[in-house]
């Protein structure tokens, strides 16, 4: 099967900081991988270099065979990217929002019409896109950012903390989302989360991360029957305490 | 729609939809600037009404056929006070009864010293009571009206003593022996106007220029800086990073939205502007109503290209620095608060260009001057208005390098992480300072 995710060794520093400490993960086509780890353990970091908006220090990553470093253009084609504290334009509507976005994208078989009606789906703000975003709540920003990453159809989505800061209600939302989609359109999902019970319901497959290490990876019952674990939770816990 | 349309349109339309932007930029300019006008030209009028309707008061100690002629004159056309006090003293304190703002004391013996050739004494007392420059109109009319009196007086007396000698010549010529008319050579062209009216016309252009290039500027800065603020802002800049678009193109996007709404935000200001000129000088007509194009300073097509191109790259250049710089700060205050260390070099060259001539400096400061970019956009707009294309192409070509390099660092920015990683926080602008 053709590896969605390649990453071999990634080391990233920040000055004296060291955010990826040699940390290797592979993701399958089709697949939604979660990367979960506390805060600060290079979650983000990891995911913005596959995202090309950072480079490694040392170390390769592969996004469906296109270096990071080499083509990141070519990356930037394929894959939409949603980062944890991202936000839209405050002054323009929803609509114009994804009109925008879905600019870029057009000319890959689908129609900015047909962008806009997924997203529209996606969403499921109905008229409220037609309001400015400065107007929306917190939920609702998210769930127009996560239909601005879905409705292009991206072979790669990477989704930083997808339900962070939502209530119940849109959480679950999103949650659904992310699940039908990589299921019905064939997207592949790369998410971070800290919140291991969401990743154990929605991933394929995860691994964990902990000061820029990867720690374990697997499907989350391999990891619970390893570590005779009722949760992920218990499964992180454990991995630390041996580590 | 290409992308970079696309990304202009967005940067606009999120410029101008910002309420700061759009009060602050485009709408106060044509708000404030007529509301000045309007308050000049409101308080210039009643200076005028002042002026005409101003009343004086008269104490007279002398008696004589000179004295009444000179009462007669006063009093047709004008509102006169007449005094009756047995002293000057008493004559003051009843002038600051009145409304009348001067107060005209012909002394004793004025009558028969003009009569015997000797000079008539007046005295003029001004009651200040506002300070206003209404006052110092009013105590002027009288002082004009004395000296009219004063000319014919002396006309008359010339003629009597021609009539006298026998001498057939004009009193006026006597008065005033001497006539000078004046004359400017402009780029070789001798034309019949004062050089007085011609620097008039130049300072008022020479202040006009660097202001509306200031202006200009400034707005632009602003945008930029405040254009990627926003992106950081509202954390809209990592997902702009990994759209399928070049980050040239995401520059170029944000440089082409500044400049439309900065010059957008520039020709509010010069229609606010030149409307406040218009109304606040309404009661000076003469102040407008030559051109530079009347006195052979008016652009060419070759001159207005030049000039276009050289306020062209001075925008873009401030452009690129300000996006340059604001890409070390999270907001729009801050990015603000740190661009706005760019308004020296664009203020300082355009203030003291205002005034003087580059070449009229001591050299240090010509130096220092003239290796800020800023003062070569000045002197080339100038130039380009004096014919002088060579020191404009020169100009141009200084700032152009200027713009290169700064753009080159701006797209290094933009093509580095750098855009996303950088922090310009008060923490490490201190240990910054530290190392220093």
């Amino acid at each position: 099967m053709e590896l969605a995710i390649d990453a071999k060794d990634l080391v990233k520093n920040f000055g004296n900081v060291l955010a990826l400490d040699k940390a290797s993960f592979t993701v399958r086509d089709r697949e939604i991988f979660g990367l979960i780890g506390p805060n600060g353990a290079g979650k983000t970091t990891a995911l913005r270099i596959l995202g090309t908006l950072i480079k490694p220090t040392s170390g390769t990553a592969d996004v469906f065979g296109n270096d990071v470093v080499r083509n990141p253009e070519k990356i930037r084609g394929i894959i939409s990217y949603l980062p944890e504290e991202a936000g839209a334009y405050q002054n323009l509507s929803g609509y114009e929002y994804l009109s925008f976005m879905a600019g870029f994208y057009v000319g890959d078989g689908d129609t900015a019409d047909d962008m806009m009606k997924e997203a529209k789906l996606i969403s499921g703000l109905g008229d409220r896109l037609g309001d400015r975003v400065k107007g929306y709540s917190q939920g609702m920003k998210r769930r127009l950012l996560l239909a601005r990453a879905l409705m292009m159809k991206p072979k790669l989505a990477i989704l930083d903390e997808p339900t962070s800061g939502l209530d119940v209600v849109h959480a679950f939302h999103v949650r659904q989302m992310i699940k039908d989609y990589a299921d019905t359109m064939g997207v592949t999902v790369l998410l971070s989360s800290h919140n291991m019970l969401e990743v154990e319901y929605l991933c394929h497959r995860v691994a964990l991360i902990n000061e820029g290490q990867i720690i374990a990876e697997g499907k989350p019952e391999e990891l619970k029957e390893k570590y005779t674990a009722e949760n992920l939770e218990q499964v992180f816990m454990e991995v630390t305490r041996l580590g | 729609m290409g992308s970079l349309t696309a990304l202009i349109i967005k940067e606009v339309k999120e410029l101008i939809r910002d309420p700061k932007i759009l009060i602050g930029v485009i709408l106060m300019p044509l708000i404030i600037f007529p509301i000045m006008g309007s308050a000049i030209s409101i308080s210039q009028e009643s200076v005028q009404r002042a002026l005409i309707s101003a009343s004086f008061a008269i104490y007279n100690e002398d008696q004589g056929l000179v004295t009444d002629a000179f009462l007669e004159y006063l009093y047709a056309n004008n509102t006169v006070v007449p005094l009756q006090a047995a002293s000057l003293e008493e004559a003051i304190a009843a002038f600051q009864e009145t409304n009348a703002t001067t107060l005209l004391h012909i002394r004793e013996g004025y009558s028969d010293n003009i009569t015997r050739g000797l000079k008539g004494e007046l005295k003029i007392y001004a009651n200040l009571k506002s300070l206003s420059i209404a006052e110092a109109g009013t105590t002027d009319t009288l002082g004009g009206l004395v000296n009219i009196y004063s000319y014919v007086l002396s006309i008359t007396k010339i003629n009597t003593l021609l009539e006298q000698v026998g001498e057939a010549v004009d009193a006026r010529n006597v008065r005033n022996p001497l006539t000078v008319d004046y004359a400017s050579i402009i780029k070789g062209t001798v034309l019949e106007v004062a050089p007085s009216s011609i620097f008039s016309i130049i300072m008022s252009q020479s202040i006009l220029l660097p202001v509306m290039m200031m202006v200009m500027l400034m707005f632009a800065i602003q945008m930029a800086a405040t254009s990627i603020a926003l992106e950081k802002e509202q954390k809209t800049l990592e997902t702009l990073m990994t759209l399928p678009v070049g980050r040239m193109t995401i520059l170029s996007g944000k440089l082409a939205g500044s400049i439309v709404v900065g010059v957008g935000g520039a020709i509010s200001y010069m229609i606010g502007f030149s409307y406040y000129m218009t109304s606040a000088f309404s009661f000076a007509p003469e102040m407008t109503s030559m051109t530079t194009g009347d006195v052979g300073l008016g652009l060419e097509p070759i001159g207005m290209l030049l000039l276009g191109v050289n306020i062209f790259i001075t925008l873009v250049s401030g452009l690129a620095l300000a996006i340059s710089l604001a890409t070390f700060t999270d907001d729009v205050r801050s990015a603000q608060s740190l661009t706005g260390f760019l308004i020296l070099p664009v203020i300082l060259p355009a203030i003291i260009l205002m005034f003087s001539d580059i070449s009229m400096l001591p050299p240090t400061v010509q130096w220092i001057l003239l290796a800020i970019p800023y003062t070569h956009s000045i002197l080339a707009s100038k130039a380009a208005f004096l014919g002088n294309y060579q020191l404009v192409i020169r100009s141009i070509a200084y700032i152009a390098g200027f713009t290169v390099a700064v753009l080159y660092i701006a797209a290094r920015i933009f093509s580095t992480e750098r855009i996303i990683t950088s922090r310009f926080t008060s923490f490490s602008l201190r240990r910054l300072l530290r190392r220093r």
